[in-house]
């Protein structure tokens, strides 16, 4: 676990990007990887909780040991180090300038606690006004929406929402939604004070024009922005200083491979945010998000110990990690378009707007009408296919948007996500499954219910 | 450092189709007490070559519940989606209601597990900021605490009470100490001030065991006291307790209390619960929530508690495999904690006698734990001094124990500065302490002084 790459300060193509020059990994060994999943199950839905490969999970089992055998010695000697060198390769992943913007938690969920604590405070200092807004798209990920609730309501604050275009067509239909958020954000004389994007929305699920609506940003001043970019390390190019946001997060056991679990957050050091802090104080309190984040009292830190082992397991593959985001996302849409062909439906977004998940609408017979529709879907093909993929519901909009098939209006899509153990067998499967059921003339309110 | 031990049931294996069932806790007839070789085996993952007299800090988990804990997280890692929707709420759940019943709380919804007692800290005290910044509390209204409060949770008070607008009360505290009248006094002290110029005292937070210096705190007394003083709500941060004190929820009477499962209850890390007493009038928790805010919240910190985002709860899920373990002790926890307090000061005594030194406190303000005196003459006169012995004592000769360096006061002749935390865990044999004896008086033999360490 010593021997990561140590990359150079100041090179543009990090060396940890470049793939050793070992035999790439075998089918065989793939295989192997991933053979604690449960077979017979297609697992198609990587992007809510990731996946672990043995390898990693091997490496994290010897850090866990080497803390119970002697955990002060640990403590004292090696958690801090072990820390800093993920941390280190994260930087040059994402090419952030210092690895002290660099701080590792354990989720995305955490990191909005994080800037929504300190937007909150600065409700109630009176440095943020009554008519002051934070701006978020309608579909934001639910744990986001219950944050602001808990840190922005109650001092005073409000949100806008933006509705998020879907089936959306192009970044100009998300970009144009927005700019009319920014400026119901201005009426009153307010200021947007903070905007929450995500890279890649959770449901639906779609990949943001994330520079175009900070430039916006920037152009209104927005006081920060904070790209909720879950879903991105692992699927997507991550350019930190390219994307220009305040606060970045992304979790890295979704797409890149860690245990459960662990994210980074990334927080401009130009923009001098000194009042962010982990809400789980502990003695580090006041020496910067990193090391406050780098203990947060008795707690297993294995999972932020591994991402060296992480970068020699991306690294077995041909084109390392970018070579795995290419062809995740070819695999994804070639898949998304065999489905959407065989049930006669659409895509949710263009090829370009995706990344290694995609949204495939379902045939209008089978009659998604609600959430709890979507759920009784997922549970039966979960139970009665072995096959697990989230189900949503698009409830109807404005007629000219609403996607049609040849019986009615598409209303339920499928989130297909592809991660180096899918075979095509997997997407055939939820093929079959959807057609039978089709065949059977069975509607979704009609499925048992958990 | 000691070669890895031979771990094989910690590899993955292959499982398909099998679902690994948590073992439900047994009986323990005397026939089936754990035997002392079968302890040494539990333990055998710690590092043999160290003296760990150090439980205390980080505490220790014996393999079965290690083996247990990873079979939750193969069912997680297998299929996360079914793991999430049908086996984790009620797994938690499990473990609350055995918690609920080993403290004596009357409802379930009293007991929220969360990853230790710092995030409880921040809970509790997030809480009581919401209060100041809402008008509910004054400015210049008081939280009083204890002066060897953990250091996490004064910069908890800092983060969150004093920028609020409340102020914070230290409670000095005599060490070494002799007598919980001496710590009543004090606190009675404590609590006149707080109630000057008609602030109210707001809450106070006591320690069940300090941390540092070690010493157990008469909190019952305490709390009755802050009752008669009008002190509106109490927190016992009882870190240590479980497995180490008594915890009788009804018996100590706090507002919330919260106790690490990862130091004496022999839990992997990390878990801890945060008890709320339901308020008889309003039936309500007092309105806490996790800082880590997720789809659940509102519906309580318990539930809150349960899902703060995907990560890894298995530590939270074994608390029924640590029941069972302890019952194989006889005597179960009840057994543990004697014989661990026996023995400890059993240890503390031949040592003090063999330095000619003291111990930090009577036997009872001691649970599982003691300050042992050490010689003057290692002149100890800095923190900084007491973590390069510490470190000394670990790198030379594989000794593992915390130093105090106790400021000395006026007066005092060549006062003893320099207090070793020694605990007393099931793992630990006697040769621990002689080893650790033998390196003090070696040190002696050899004119040891802090100052030729130093930098």
């Amino acid at each position: 676990m010593d021997n990561h790459d140590d990359p150079r300060n100041g090179t543009v193509q990090p060396d940890s990007k470049k793939p050793k020059l070992t035999h790439p990994i075998s089918s065989h060994e793939l295989l192997h990887e991933f053979s604690h999943h449960q077979t017979a199950v297609a697992r198609i839905n990587n992007g809510s909780f990731g996946s672990c490969p043995r390898s990693i999970l091997t490496a994290q089992t010897t850090w866990q040991l080497r803390f119970l055998q002697q955990p002060d010695d640990f403590f004292f000697n090696t958690l801090r180090n072990g820390i800093l060198d993920s941390r280190k390769i994260i930087k040059n992943l994402i090419n952030a300038d210092d690895v002290e913007e660099i701080s590792l938690i354990d989720n995305a969920t955490t990191a909005a606690a994080i800037v929504l604590q300190q937007i909150g405070h600065h409700f109630s200092s009176g440095k943020f006004c009554r008519n002051d807004t934070v701006i978020i798209f309608h579909c934001a990920y639910q744990a986001v929406k219950k944050s602001i609730e808990a840190y922005v309501i109650p001092v005073g604050g409000s949100v806008i929402e933006v509705e998020l275009p879907f089936p959306v067509n192009s970044n100009e239909e998300i970009i144009a939604e927005f700019k009319k958020g920014i400026e119901r954000g201005k009426i009153n004389g307010g200021r947007v004070r903070l905007a929450i994007i995500d890279h890649i929305t959770s449901m639906p699920s779609v990949v943001i024009p994330v520079r175009e609506l900070i430039r916006v940003c920037r152009e209104n001043e927005v006081d920060q922005v904070f790209v909720d970019g879950a879903h991105a390390l692992g699927s997507m190019e991550v350019d930190v200083k390219e994307i220009g946001a305040d606060f970045y997060v992304s979790n890295l056991y979704k797409w890149f491979f860690s245990p459960p679990s662990v994210a980074f957050m990334y927080c401009n050091k130009n923009k001098k945010l000194n009042d962010v802090h982990h809400p789980v104080v502990a003695h580090e309190y006041g020496n910067g998000l990193p090391a406050e984040s780098a203990w947060v009292g008795m707690r297993d830190y294995s999972p932020q110990l591994v991402v060296p082992s992480i970068m020699e397991f991306v690294n077995r593959f041909e084109g390392g990690i970018e070579g795995i985001m290419k062809r995740n996302h070819n695999m994804v849409v070639k898949m998304g378009v065999m489905l959407k062909e065989a049930w006669g439906t659409n895509l949710g977004s263009p090829p370009e707007m995706c990344a290694s998940m995609i949204m495939i609408g379902l045939p209008s017979k089978i009659r998604v009408m609600s959430d709890d529709d979507a759920l009784r879907l997922r549970f039966y093909l979960r139970v009665y296919h072995a096959i697990e993929v989230p189900v949503y519901y698009q409830a109807l909009g404005n007629g000219e948007r609403d996607a049609r098939d040849k019986d009615g209006f598409i209303t339920g899509y499928v989130r297909i996500s592809h991660q180096v153990y899918n075979i095509v067998d997997d997407y055939n499967r939820l093929k079959t499954a959807i057609i039978q059921l089709l065949q059977d003339g069975k509607i979704c309110s009609e499925l048992p219910k958990e | 450092m000691a070669s890895e031990k031979n771990n094989h049931h910690r590899s993955i294996p292959d499982i398909n189709g099998t679902h690994p069932t948590p073992k439900k806790p047994k009986l323990s007839s005397s026939s089936n007490f754990i035997t002392a070789s079968e302890i040494q085996s539990e333990f055998s993952h710690h590092d043999s070559a160290v003296s760990r007299i150090n439980n205390g800090s980080f505490g220790s988990c014996p393999s079965s519940i290690l083996s247990a804990q990873q079979q939750w997280q193969l069912k997680y890692l297998r299929q996360p989606d079914h793991f999430y929707f049908n086996h984790l709420k009620p797994a938690i759940n499990n473990s609350r209601s055995i918690i609920q019943n080993l403290v004596n709380a009357k409802d379930i919804n009293e007991i929220s597990i969360v990853d230790n007692a710092t995030t409880a800290a921040a809970i509790v005290l997030q809480h009581t900021a919401w209060c100041f910044r809402e008008g509910k509390f004054n400015k210049g209204d008081v939280v009083v605490m204890l002066h060897y409060a953990y250091g996490a949770v004064k910069k908890s008070m800092e983060a969150y009470v004093t920028r609020a607008g409340g102020k914070v009360i230290e409670v000095p505290l005599p060490f070494p100490v002799s007598s919980n009248d001496e710590i009543v006094t004090e606190f009675r002290k404590a609590l006149e001030k707080g109630k000057v110029d008609g602030k109210k005292i707001r809450l106070a937070v006591i320690d069940h065991v300090t941390s540092m210096p070690c010493v157990v705190i008469p909190v019952k007394e305490l709390i009755q006291i802050c009752r008669e003083e009008g002190v509106e709500q109490v927190f016992v941060d009882a870190a240590h307790s479980i497995g180490c004190t008594d915890v009788d929820m009804q018996d100590i009477g706090a507002d919330f209390y919260t106790t690490n499962l990862h130091k004496w209850f022999f839990c992997p890390p990390s878990i801890a619960f945060l008890y709320t007493k339901k308020n008889p009038k309003t039936g309500g928790g007092g309105d806490l929530h996790h800082p880590v805010v997720s789809h659940e919240y509102g519906n309580g910190l318990a539930v809150e508690s349960a899902w703060i985002g995907t990560r890894d709860y298995s530590a939270q899920l074994v608390v029924p495999e640590a029941l069972e373990f302890v019952n194989r002790l006889e005597g179960g926890i009840e057994g543990i904690k004697k014989r661990n307090h026996e023995a400890v000061i059993e240890m503390g005594e031949m040592l003090v006698k063999a330095w000619g030194t003291h111990l930090g406190s009577p036997k009872h303000m001691c649970a599982s734990m003691v300050m042992v005196g050490l010689p003057t003459c290692f002149g100890v006169r800095s923190d900084s001094d007491a973590l390069t012995l510490r470190t000394h004592l670990r790198d030379v000769f594989g000794v593992e124990v915390p130093i105090y360096y106790r400021p000395p006061r006026d007066g005092e002749v060549d006062p003893v500065t320099g207090y070793a935390r020694i605990f007393y865990q099931v793992y630990n044999k006697v040769e621990d302490y002689y080893k650790f004896r033998d390196a003090v008086n070696q040190l002696v033999d050899n004119g040891f002084a802090c100052t030729l360490l130093s930098k």
